[in-house]
């Protein structure tokens, strides 16, 4: 049946337009590039076994269809998730197996086009990665491994986002080496910048640790974080300053981001760079890598350290969890009359579904929000913020995520009626900020850090509640 | 690469009409590039914000934390808003001849 349907796409006239730039469209021979850049990959990777595997069960029987947020609204068979799988399993069957072989030379078959190419090249990318289809399907196909594959292949052969080449080219091989070319001079002068509002609000002088030796912490948050996110970098700052932490953290100026689009599209680049990432916590001999609020890249770290380290691998911690524990061991104090507004938290898919964050935040939140109000469904159930997989960061589709991967978010939120949407994870808190501005939801949204911010007693500085005066002072005076 | 033309101006830009080529920018460049950020005529607000992102790149090479934006301009961002309605990354940065930013921006 997928057959019949991919022939009948390749001789469509006309094709619905490509989401997302892509540096050079005009690649040539895309069947031939795909086909072998898919052969590389079988060669190098397990993932053959896994595809015999899937071939061998099915991919047709839909019940993915209800829980994809994609689809939903869309309502394009295109975008149900084995579907989209089916694409990449048929040519497989077809390429590289013997059966498909046989069938294409006796008569019948068909082979891979540049317009099949095209297709896939729209689908893969249809998808947030948010993997709420893995939650259904009898047959436990991971449609988003799937798709992942897939986009892995089609960059293979020359064909990706150009929002996420040149992000991961300039991590990789720019002068900066990070994804938002954030110069170091431009690092130290923004953690001087929070360190004088530090002073200013929080009553204490401190000083960021820059390239300090023997640390037990190396710190990496997504670098988007000191261009957008002063509140969740200070609340990571006021924590590890009020436990007493502040001696036993570094920030590496060589490797500051924790970013790893590799993630979503290239498992070559995803390893390359897990190993800039231990590169540097090695150069700097720190403990333990601690993660900033970023799904995707706590869950990269997390999962693909142990699996690329080697024996450089190190702990890997996420900056919720060193929060939990440090409310938990009594080093710091939420003052729990400072957050009077009704609160709600958005799990990303990549640390909830796909990852083991689900409860941490939860307990944090409880510990000093009065009145926290959970979405339905939630946790590893939750719905994907509409800008998963790479998406968000390509602004192109903008429109796309507003009216159809996020509206089910938007409409989710609403109905929670929260003034404040917690969301740890610079993807996510991108496209919420923009679902909040285009579905006009009477909300706001922020990192789980900036409302701990908010709530944290400060040694030797200011307390909440003494901070909470002076603002109410300064908003009547 | 697509090239955007507004009077006398004519420069190199991305697809989503960002300098390709920042160090041609100047005054009458900001211009013409505000009108396709539905800005009608830059005030002296306006300068303060773009001349301050400008002076900033210049020595930095990449835009200010958004906060230090604010503070140093004295504007808050619903503000700034006002001013460049794609707000202070996409809009602002865009009339003072900043490239695209890249990453999770």
């Amino acid at each position: 049946m997928a057959t019949e349907v991919l022939q009948q796409d390749a001789q469509a006239p006309a094709r619905a337009a490509t989401l997302y730039h892509i540096e050079n469209p005009e690649v040539e021979n895309k069947a031939e590039r795909f086909l072998n850049a898919f052969a590389a990959v079988l060669h190098f990777t397990d993932y053959k076994a896994l595809l015999d595997s899937y071939c061998a069960s099915s991919a047709k029987c839909g019940r993915c269809v209800a829980s994809c947020q994609v689809y939903q609204v869309s309502r394009d068979p295109r975008d149900i998730p084995c579907y989209r799988s089916n694409l990449l399993l048929d040519v497989y069957r077809r390429h590289f197996t013997v059966g498909g072989w046989l069938k294409a030379h006796i008569g019948g078959g068909w082979s891979l086009t540049d317009a099949l190419v095209d297709e896939m090249a729209d689908i893969f990318y249809r998808c947030t990665a948010c993997r709420r289809c893995t939650l259904e399907c009898p047959l436990g196909i991971d449609h988003g491994l799937i798709t992942r594959l897939g986009r892995y292949i089609l960059s293979m052969a020359g064909i990706a986002p150009k929002a996420l080449q040149v992000s991961v080219r300039e991590q990789l091989e720019g002068e900066t080496r990070n994804t938002s070319k954030l110069p170091e001079p431009a690092l130290v002068d923004t953690l001087e910048f929070l360190a004088e509002e530090m002073a200013e609000s929080l009553g204490v002088k401190l000083e960021f640790p820059l390239d300090q030796p023997d640390r037990d912490y190396g710190f990496f948050c997504a670098v988007s974080d000191y261009l957008m996110e002063p509140d969740t970098l200070m609340g990571n700052a006021a924590v590890l300053y009020a436990a007493g932490d502040w001696d036993r953290w570094t920030i590496g100026s060589r490797n500051f981001d924790a970013i790893n689009y590799g993630l979503f599209y290239s498992d070559w680049h995803l390893e390359r760079i897990i190993k800039r990432l231990v590169g540097e916590a090695k150069r700097l001999r720190a403990g333990t890598l601690l993660i900033g609020e970023c799904g995707h890249a706590s869950r990269s770290a997390c999962q693909f350290v142990p699996v690329f380290a080697g024996q450089d691998e190190l702990p890997v911690k996420s900056f919720i969890e060193y929060t939990l524990e440090c409310i938990e061991d009594e080093r710091i104090h939420l003052d729990p009359d400072i957050v009077t507004e009704k609160v709600t938290y958005h799990d990303p898919c990549n640390i909830a579904r796909s990852g083991w964050i689900v409860e941490q935040p939860r307990r944090i939140l409880r510990s000093f929000v009065k009145d926290f109000v959970e979405m339905t469904p939630h946790g590893r159930t939750n719905y994907c913020c509409g800008g998963g997989g790479g998406l968000v960061s390509m602004d192109e589709t903008h429109e796309w995520r507003m009216k159809v991967a996020g509206r089910v978010k938007a409409e989710q939120i609403r109905a929670t009626e929260a003034e404040i949407v917690v969301a740890p994870c610079a993807n996510c808190k991108k496209q919420l900020k923009e679902l909040v501005d285009y579905h006009e939801l009477p909300c706001r949204v922020m990192g789980l850090h900036d409302l701990v911010l908010r709530a944290i007693d400060i040694p030797g500085g200011k307390s909440a509640r003494q901070r909470q005066d002076e603002a109410a002072l300064a908003a009547t005076a | 690469m697509p090239t955007f033309t507004h009077g006398e101006v004519s420069i190199d830009v991305d697809e989503d009409g960002f300098m390709s080529e920042p160090d041609k920018w100047n005054e009458t460049v900001a211009a013409a590039i505000a009108t396709t950020e539905g800005v009608e005529g830059l005030t002296e607000e306006h300068w303060k914000v773009v001349n301050y992102l400008r002076d900033y790149y210049l020595k930095f090479g990449v835009a200010p934390m958004i906060r230090k934006l604010c503070k140093e301009t004295g504007f808050k961002l619903n503000k700034i808003y006002e001013l460049f309605p794609s707000g202070p990354a996409k809009g602002a940065c865009k009339v003072a001849g900043l490239p695209k930013p890249t990453g999770c921006v």
